[in-house]
């Protein structure tokens, strides 16, 4: 079913748009119509708007970790939706502006029938998009744009499906793959069934995706596939498709009461227009500017149309102006917000702080962190302090075990120990990360119990401003000194080598 | 009994508290040299906006009309660069556990964005017009351009410094030459603990869950020591790139009307236009890059020829078999993050590792590092 691909989806949409704009400017340039111009390059944004989309899609499909992205791509969807989002309110304020000025000096609707036919053609595009679009769109409406622009559909690929992940196997092995492959993709290792991340339109999904009780789900439909950050994509797409068919909606409407209630003036015979100001070279072939004098014409003139019909166009776009941005306001909350490095809203980060801490073994917990990186996939990391390395690793599968519950299946757990004999380190983290230069510890160690340094061992961090300056026997010494720093840095980097050498 | 204390916050009325925190923020404005210099630039630009618009009104001019939109919308791009420095100093707190320091990312991203839209209509407008060229009235334009452009001027001096100063030559900076970086860090403990003081007296309204660990102030402590440091340098080059944009806007409104009306090259308005449009396109193009590396969680380029050396010192060390899974990314201009997993064996020294694993990539520039070590099944 080639519909259900994302990618084909709004490639043909893409296609049906930029064929529209074409036929847009043809027919603005035949019956020399400035709106008409205008519309189609509003269309023309819609085609960058779906062109945004699909590239959004593309990269995001490239869940392989490179060099420089060792995120692999996968944040691409959420920067395509946010980028639409922000057109669409341009957009907004655009189409504002215009309406704005409509309203000091309206028009008139030159050749409506005209109008009626490419609005209509425009219609029949969008409501095609919205039937490709629209089990996307819960949670958003689509919103229109007035002025008869037939936006086709800015598809938003809600984000390319994470391709198939290995299942989760019991052991540790298997869990630590998980965990790599989760973040980075590991196409060749896929064995069996795959069990996709399910992305649903609601955010707390995540339970799904514990402990592999979820299941397998086999690949057949790729909507259900679909990661939620592929939601937030496709939803601003379906946005800004449904925006262009109420603004074609908008155009019709206009231009058909236009057509049918309007009373234009006729080309010859005198004419007053009340409605239009009447600057001499506006109104050229409305009417002829009338001095007040011209009374004794009154059974020639002609007054033109009910004067409202001209308003009418400028409030529909107001109107519509406020439904896109009430509706675009959340798409834009949400890629924000991840891209913000929010806590996912289905997390709580105290009952995770409490459940660690309650966990025997862990003394503390610092420097939580957990953040959306795209879709489902959240990533958290901390440093637990523990007494030592060997109640380290009896508590390290069950820390976690509790971070799998949550959903959160990217961990980097630092572990830190407890300087020996210094019961005040207790609760204090050893790697601060702000601040290094912490009057208690500075990030040199405790001297080695297991006695391989034989020799001077300064771990020097160069970000204190004291110089910790460790010998293997003596306890820690703190020196104050600001001197030479570069002789200190060559004498680490002997130590190190001197480490290998040693062995 | 008598009550020892009264909690004055649950008396107080909503009003104050938002009157509070209002006047919390324009102290916060004015504080900060970059934002108080955004903030008077944001009310110089809309007085000018307005004036233009009631003139044109009064004077029923479309094109002046128009053209005070226009600078209100580029008042938005100011105000949203406002508001990015002001959100940015917010403390972290239960949702943000990194504290708001992205926003200036944010702001930076979306303004290179609006001026992208923005070159993007000012082209479709000079296509519009050079196939139908309206009948402009340039004696009014004129004077108001002129206006507009030394307006545009004052904006450019005023933030020069702040936007092009800074290249990405100091991340190179910070990498190579540890000492500065360490020096560096040495005085912002000193500024950690003064900002801290500050801090906790200003108000409280912003001071949510501060939990076990100290107040989190990610991207500042550095800045309060260097003035306007890199981490408001999205901000600024986004405003700095608006207001060059808009001084292009005038300088070609003042180019053709002076053509049009000396010469009658009707023409000139339309071409201008395009052509401010494409320059105003190009030299966005730099920003967006680099907020787009930053939000795509991207290895900041600075560090991209220091890690692989930092990977290797570190497979170095004793007890260490291999290192994998490294993602080191940037949280704010100059902050790094960084994680990585370790294979190490049963009988390494966990504690000594980790120091040292510490201690190179804090040489590195890296201050926040999360080592995981998994011991290998013997």
């Amino acid at each position: 079913r080639w519909w259900q691909n994302r990618r084909a989806r709004l490639l043909c949409m893409l296609a049906l748009t930029f064929l529209f704009f074409v036929v847009e400017v043809v027919v603005s340039r035949v019956t020399a119509s400035l709106a008409m111009l205008s519309d189609s390059f509003h269309m023309l944004s819609d085609v960058m708007a779906l062109v945004v989309a699909l590239v959004a899609v593309r990269f995001a499909q490239r869940t392989r970790a490179t060099k420089k992205n060792t995120f692999g791509w996968v944040r691409a969807e959420v920067m395509g939706a946010l980028v639409n989002a922000v057109f669409l309110t341009a957009l907004c304020f655009t189409i504002l502006l215009e309406a704005i000025e409509r309203f000091t000096e309206p028009h008139e609707i030159q050749q409506p029938l005209v109008v009626i036919g490419v609005g209509v053609a425009g219609l029949i595009i969008n409501l095609l998009g919205l039937c490709l679009f629209n089990h996307h769109g819960v949670g958003g409406h689509g919103h229109a744009h007035g002025h008869g622009h037939s936006h086709g559909g800015r598809q938003h690929p809600r984000g390319s499906s994470p391709k198939a992940e290995p299942p989760r196997a019991g052991g540790e092995a298997a869990l630590r793959r998980e965990e790599t492959s989760t973040l980075v993709e590991n196409c060749s290792s896929s064995n069996g069934v795959s069990q996709e991340k399910l992305g649903d339109m609601k955010d707390d999904v995540a339970d799904l995706q514990v402990n592999g009780n979820a299941g397998h789900y086999s690949l057949d439909a790729e909507e259900v596939e679909e990661d939620s950050s592929a939601q937030l994509n496709m939803r601003g797409v379906f946005l800004h498709v449904f925006g262009d068919a109420l603004g074609s909606v908008i155009v019709v409407v206009n231009a058909l009461l236009f057509y049918s209630l309007w009373n234009p003036c006729p080309r010859d015979g005198p004419c007053m227009n009340p409605c239009v100001n009447n600057h001499c070279m506006e109104n050229a072939t409305l009417s002829q500017p009338l001095g007040k004098t011209n009374q004794s014409d009154q059974e020639s003139i002609t007054v033109a149309g009910p004067c409202w019909l001209l308003y009418l166009d400028p409030v529909l776009c107001l109107i519509m102006v406020c439904i896109l941005l009430y509706t675009t306001y959340p798409l834009l909350r949400e890629s924000a917000l991840i891209l913000l490095q929010t806590v996912p809203k289905q997390i709580d980060v105290h009952s995770l702080n409490s459940k660690l801490r309650t966990l025997e073994g862990v003394e503390a917990v610092h420097e939580l962190h957990i953040w959306q990186l795209a879709g489902s996939r959240i990533i958290g990391t901390a440093h637990i302090k523990c007494p030592d390395p060997s109640t380290y690793m009896m508590v390290a599968k069950r820390i976690k075990e509790i971070f799998h519950d949550e959903g959160i299946h990217a961990t980097t757990i630092q572990p830190e120990f407890a300087s020996v004999g210094s019961e005040s380190g207790r609760g204090k983290c050893e790697f601060p990360c702000r601040t290094q230069c912490a009057l208690k510890q500075c990030c040199g160690t405790a001297e080695d119990n297991t006695g391989k340094k034989t020799e001077k061992s300064s771990s020097l961090s160069i970000s204190c401003s004291e110089v910790v300056i460790e010998f293997p026997h003596n306890k820690t010494r703190r020196t104050k000194s600001e001197s030479i720093p570069s002789v200190r840095l060559e004498a680490n980097a002997d130590q190190n080598e001197q480490f290998e050498s040693s062995l | 009994m008598l009550p020892l204390s009264i909690k004055d916050d649950e008396y107080k009325p909503p009003r104050l508290d938002l009157l509070r925190k209002l006047s919390g923020w324009v102290r916060s404005i004015l504080a900060d040299k970059t934002s108080r210099n955004l903030f008077f630039f944001l009310c110089l630009n809309l007085s000018f906006a307005f004036v233009e618009l009631l003139y044109g009104i009064w004077s029923n001019s479309l094109g002046l009309i128009s053209d005070s939109f226009h600078m209100f919308f580029d008042c938005t791009a100011l105000l949203a660069g406002l508001a990015a420095s002001v959100i940015s100093k917010w403390r972290s707190n239960d949702a943000f556990s990194y504290g708001y320091v992205r926003a200036e990312v944010l702001a930076g991203f979306v303004n290179g964005l609006f001026l992208i839209f923005t070159a993007f209509f000012i082209f479709s407008e000079g296509v519009e017009r050079a196939l139908e060229p309206p009948d402009v009235h340039h004696e009014r334009l004129l004077p108001v351009s002129i206006l507009g452009f030394v307006v545009n001027l004052i904006g450019i001096f005023v933030f020069q410094h702040g936007g092009h100063g800074h290249s990405h030559g100091s991340g190179h900076e910070h990498s190579h030459s540890l000492f500065n970086g360490g020096l560096g860090h040495g005085h912002s403990h000193g500024g950690h603990g003064h900002s801290h003081n500050h801090k906790h007296g200003h108000g409280h309204t912003h001071d949510h869950g501060h939990g076990h660990s100290h107040s989190q102030d990610y991207c500042h402590d550095d800045h309060s020591l260097e003035g306007t440091a890199g981490s408001s340098k999205q901000i600024l080059q986004g405003v700095f790139l608006h207001i060059v944009a808009d001084t292009l806007g005038s300088i070609g409104v003042i180019i053709s009307a002076i053509l049009m009306q000396n010469y009658g090259l009707m023409i000139a308005d339309p071409i201008c236009s395009m052509l401010i449009a494409l320059l105003i396109g190009v030299s966005v193009v730099p920003l967006l890059k680099e907020s787009i590396g930053i939000l795509m969680q991207r290895t900041p380029p600075s560090l991209e020829n220091t890690l692989p050396q930092c990977y290797q010192r570190v497979q170095q060390l004793q007890g260490v078999y291999s290192l994998h899974d490294p993602h080191f990314w940037t949280l704010c201009t100059d902050v790094y993050i960084g994680t990585l997993k370790l294979l190490v064996a049963p009988d390494a020294d966990a504690r000594w590792i980790l120091s040292q694993t510490h201690n190179i990539f804090t040489q590195a520039g890296v201050r926040q590092l999360y080592v995981q070590m998994d011991v290998a099944a013997m």
